[in-house]
């Protein structure tokens, strides 16, 4: 008892301290809300705080790297800007609980198909077609400017930056098995037939899986959708982004041949980001989750570049098609802002996007990202040669030119990406290709149509 | 006679075997925690399982801290020094479990007094709602709830997590179990004395009912150290998060780390479990009057 | 007339009664009408609208269509399933093994006893998200434990894909939960097992009773009131596996509950996003399962 008796007390008196601790945090917190509504009263931008979360977009995930660019734009414009980390397998159920509370942040850093076909389109986010003059639209291209255009010519995203998702091989499992003679190190292509042979040569030398199509969930889902669209020249939208078109006979032909493939497994127990993690450890001979943020930083382990765990070689590869010239999905990352309803905190975040995509420190702000700009000039200054000095970048730029077509802000996208996984996994269980795909297929165009 | 004797202690070691394994099994994944926190990523990716460490390293743990960082505390103006995010998340992560801990303890041994001793009018109606509500899960009322934490201003911060869970009727339902052994007579004569309500309920009732209120304290205490769910909708940034909001945060990245997510849960269990250790007897002692009581 | 001011004392003592035991039970009620009472109120209002994260106040009444349309979504009607399998599976057998646990080690001596406690109490307090990220490495297809075990002692050939495969998925899921949830149950059958009356048990075995009938009709009927709360206890820790689901699956290979799917509707970026009406309406139909079971568990615990 007397043991209790001290155990209660060292917890009372623990948790007085505590307690105050916590008082005083709100109290803080009612200070800086009423600090900010005299900002907004004087809408004096100096001194204000804007909240900025960001998906982890090569280095703009890593806390010291991005805090150097926010430091520098806090020391131009005297804005605070704190930044949060999401993660992609739940940061789209935070930013959506926080617009619930009613506390979204005032930017967010990803891609059109958030930013555009989903927020923006449900009216969350503030046009940014004044931050755009006519210098800039001429300097970004035009690919990534119409992802992030509406249809009535709202900008719900100023991007900047952009690549092109891959797929890699593991080349010292490929030299082991004999596979490297179906693959072209220089031009970075190989063609379906190709890639049959080597995941057949692969799986005779190691006997067990060699490549997963992964489907746990939507987390890297361009892979698998890159790798079922290319094999046979299937699409997956119509070309004016209104309806699903995945059910065409090259998709089923090639999905058939996935499933009944040896080496190839359908892994219910892996997204993206785990796939990527079995690549790494050498386990898996392929990744489909690939692109050149991963070829830099593989794993973003920090373990050297091009390299896995076990120090084989890793060369990226364009997804195998019947010609070897394949449509590669792109990824197209910038800023939105939130409509919070405080012009004060729209203004510095605008300048914030200024700041970073549209200035002298946009060559830092890319760098950080590790991908290509979306755009060769910003105000005047050069951006060409941002990656003049580093050979890798310079090599994938050979698969820049396979970009196609940006079909993710198709309508209904959201349910279009759910369905996939869904039906790879059934799939993956031995459910008739056919019926299936049709299934599925169908419940993302009820979402397209309506 | 005989025989059956023989049998029986057969059966004895028999079982003993099988307890021994079942204990090492259960063990397991605790070893498997702590010896994976000190792996190297050699060991981690390999096919063939290290069992132990093939070479001791702190570089999970250095990995844990140089992640994210936080202030170590604000209180008003006064903000604390800068720390690494994993052990604010561990100031968060006491702070809630000990005031939730408190604010349970205090209503609950109050509601639960009235609820055993008290008669009065709608009472039987009260005491159903509470039985119904216990086994709610927090998903059921999770929208409202989120609604209403952002229109008290209350959405990311720790009380957002800590007055759902001193909301959750078990506490009083214990309680309520505990004070039913309070002998009528007793609270009959401090009322004969003259002695207010609030005297009878401090100088008598609380002593009588303080192993239940131990037992609560401790519940409490792990639960909401363990808890999950409301701090993955209430809690949206890195400062307020604790420390398993913080591991699965860390899960759910691009790129998985396994050795680091090992650390990171090193630190999340092995502080609660020090705790249980110690109040170790207090804890058995009170769950199980809970039940007997109950 | 003798009658009269007893009942009018009574009645003074009833309003007494009334106003100090509210006053009593007042700060707890603040929290438990304020976060549990007060959000279900809303959460019953809000299941009969179509209200989403758009709305502002309660959204436009639709009357029971969010019901009728749960009725037809396969997807929750198998997270239904699923929520009963976990809770059907897992009551039983953890009740049954932690009973056979406790009467295993009940008479062994004071710190082997409480070591084994403490053993199957571990998974508890170790958190459910720190059990989560061990296991899953654990079930891990390529690099997990249990695949290296089994195969390498023969009974497997091929890796099997524990959180991948509908076939497994559900009950890895289940077996993390029942690890997690024998610890309490075992302290409480342990102590429940040494209050038996003894004298009972002496009396039975004088009459030539087994140790399988003393136990069945002495010692089990004594602790009935101890398995009804662990009857309790497991079936609210069992609707609570949220996290496991969630870190684990995200409800796919056929592991699906309605508490993941009600978050997964609510947060989830899916064209469902934010129709809070429907999510509510499953919220609803959860509480209304989960308020007959308590009914009908305290009901028999009443009869006992």
């Amino acid at each position: 008892m007397k043991k209790m008796k001290r155990f209660l007390a060292i917890a009372l008196t623990l948790a007085m301290v505590l307690s105050l601790a916590a008082c005083g945090g709100s109290k803080k917190e009612e200070t800086t809300t009423s600090g900010s509504e005299q900002t907004q009263e004087t809408t004096e931008a100096s001194g204000t705080s804007i909240s900025l979360w960001t998906y982890p977009i090569g280095g703009w995930g890593d806390e010291n790297a991005v805090k150097e660019l926010t430091d520098a734009f806090e020391a131009e414009t005297g804005i605070k800007v704190t930044v949060e980390y999401l993660a992609y397998a739940d940061g789209d159920d935070k930013v959506n609980a926080a617009i619930t509370a009613g506390k979204a942040p005032d930017l967010i850093m990803e891609g059109p198909e958030r930013l555009v076909a989903n927020w923006g389109a449900k009216g969350y986010m503030v046009d940014l077609a004044d931050l755009l003059d006519d210098t800039d639209k001429a300097e970004i291209s035009p690919a990534a400017l119409s992802a992030c255009v509406t249809g009535e010519g709202a900008v719900y995203e100023y991007p900047l930056v952009m690549t092109a998702h891959c797929m890699a091989i593991n080349k010292n499992a490929f030299e082991e098995a004999g596979a490297l003679q179906y693959v072209d190190l220089d031009s970075h292509t190989w063609t379906t037939e190709d890639f049959f042979n080597a995941v057949a040569a692969l799986y005779a030398y190691y006997g067990d899986t060699v490549a997963a199509v992964f489907c746990a969930g939507q987390g890297g889902d361009q892979g698998t959708r890159a790798l079922v669209n290319n094999l046979y020249g299937g699409t997956f939208t119509n070309e004016d982004h209104t309806a699903y078109t995945w059910d065409d006979a090259a998709n089923i032909k090639a999905l058939e041949q996935l499933q009944n493939t040896d080496g190839i497994t359908f892994d219910a127990s892996l997204q993206g980001g785990d796939e990527i993690v079995k690549f790494y450890q050498g386990i898996l001979k392929m990744g489909f989750c690939w692109n050149i943020a991963q070829q830099l930083d593989p794993n973003a382990a920090g373990t050297g570049a091009e390299k896995t765990i076990t120090g084989d070689d890793i060369v990226f590869m364009s997804f195998p098609s019947e010609t070897g010239e394949s449509k590669l999905c792109g990824g197209i990352w910038g800023f939105g802002i939130f409509d919070n309803g405080d012009s004060a905190r729209i203004d510095a975040a605008k300048q914030f996007i200024k700041f970073m995509c549209d200035s002298e420190h946009t060559a830092d702000a890319v760098r950080t990202a590790k991908y290509f700009a979306v755009r060769d000039t910003a105000e005047g200054a050069d951006l060409s040669g941002i990656w003049a000095d580093e050979p890798i970048m310079a090599e994938y730029n050979k698969l820049m030119p396979y970009l196609g077509d940006y079909y993710q802000v198709t309508t209904g996208w959201a349910q279009a990406r759910t369905s996939w996984w869904n039906m790879l996994q059934d799939i993956g269980e031995g459910a008739d290709v056919a019926e299936t795909v049709s299934t599925y297929m169908a419940e993302a165009n009820a979402a397209a149509a309506g | 006679m005989k025989d059956t004797s023989n049998r029986s202690k057969a059966y004895k070691v028999f079982s003993m075997i099988v307890l021994i394994i079942l204990a090492l099994l259960f063990l397991f994944p605790l070893y498997w925690i702590v010896t994976g926190a000190f792996k190297t990523g050699q060991d981690i990716y390999a096919t063939t399982p290290a069992w132990l460490p093939s070479q001791w390293t702190m570089d999970n743990f250095a990995k844990l801290f140089d992640r994210r960082s936080a202030p170590l505390f604000e209180i008003g103006a006064l903000v604390g020094p800068t720390v690494p995010g994993a052990i604010r998340w561990l100031v968060n992560t006491v702070f809630m479990a000990v005031a939730a801990m408190l604010l349970t303890c205090i209503t609950a041994a109050m509601a639960g007094y009235a609820l055993a001793k008290k008669r009065f009018i709608g009472r039987a109606i009260l005491f159903s709602l509470i039985v119904c509500a216990m086994a709610l899960p927090k998903q059921v009322i999770l929208i409202p709830l989120l609604k209403e934490m952002s229109a008290l201003n209350l959405y990311d911060t720790l009380w957002a997590v800590i007055f759902p869970t001193v909301g959750w009727p078990f506490g009083v339902f214990l309680m309520k179990q505990f004070s039913e052994g309070i002998p009528g007579e007793i609270l009959e004569a401090a009322r004969v004395d003259g002695a207010s309500e609030w005297r009878t309920f401090s100088t008598i009732v609380l002593p009588m009912v303080k192993p239940g209120i131990g037992a609560l304290a401790i519940f409490t205490f792990i639960n909401s150290w363990n808890d999950y769910f409301m701090q993955l909708v209430m809690l949206a940034s890195n400062s307020k998060y604790t420390i398993s909001l913080g591991i699965a945060t860390m899960q759910a990245e691009t790129s998985v780390d396994t050795g680091l997510l090992m650390a990171g849960a090193t630190l999340a269990a092995v502080p609660i479990i020090v705790v249980f250790l110690v109040f170790q007897k207090y804890f058995t002692q009170g769950i199980t009057m809970g039940a007997v009581k109950g | 007339m003798a009658k009269q001011p007893k009942s009018a004392m009574s009645r003074a003592l009833v309003r007494r009664e009334t106003i100090s035991g509210y006053l009593f039970l007042l700060p707890s009620l603040i929290f438990f009408v304020g976060f549990v009472i007060i959000p279900m109120v809303i959460c019953i209002v809000n299941s009969l609208t179509d209200a989403n994260m758009n709305t502002q106040g309660l959204g436009n009444f639709v009357g029971l269509k969010n019901f009728i349309d749960l009725w037809k979504d396969d997807t929750f009607l198998e997270a239904l399933k699923n929520t009963f399998v976990i809770v059907i599976v897992s009551v039983p057998t953890v009740c049954a093994f932690s009973l056979w646990v406790s009467s295993a080690i009940y008479k062994l001596n004071g710190k082997l006893l409480s070591a084994f406690r403490c053993i199957f109490y571990l998974p508890v307090v170790t958190g459910s998200v720190a059990v989560t990220v061990v296991w899953k490495w654990m079930y891990d297809n390529y690099t997990g434990v249990f695949n290296y075990v089994l195969k390498s002692t023969g009974l497997i050939e091929k890796n099997i894909n524990w959180l991948g495969d509908s076939k497994y998925a559900l009950w890895c899921i289940i077996l993390i939960l029942f690890t997690t949830s024998v610890g309490q149950p075992i302290v409480l059958y342990v102590s429940a097992l040494g209050n038996v009356d003894q004298s009972l048990v002496e009396a039975a075995q004088v009459d030539g009773a087994t140790n399988f009938q003393v136990f069945w009709k002495v010692k089990w009927p004594q602790m009935m009131p101890t398995t009804l709360y662990i009857l309790v206890i497991t079936t609210i820790n069992s609707f609570q596996c949220f996290a496991l689901i969630q870190l684990l699956t995200s409800g796919g290979s056929g592991t699906n509950t309605v508490m993941y799917y009600i978050y997964y509707t609510a947060f989830k970026l899916t064209e469902k996003a934010g129709h809070f009406g429907y999510a509510n309406a499953m919220g609803v139909i959860l509480a209304i399962f989960i308020g007959l079971l308590s009914a009908l568990q305290f009901k028999l615990a009443k009869e006992k």
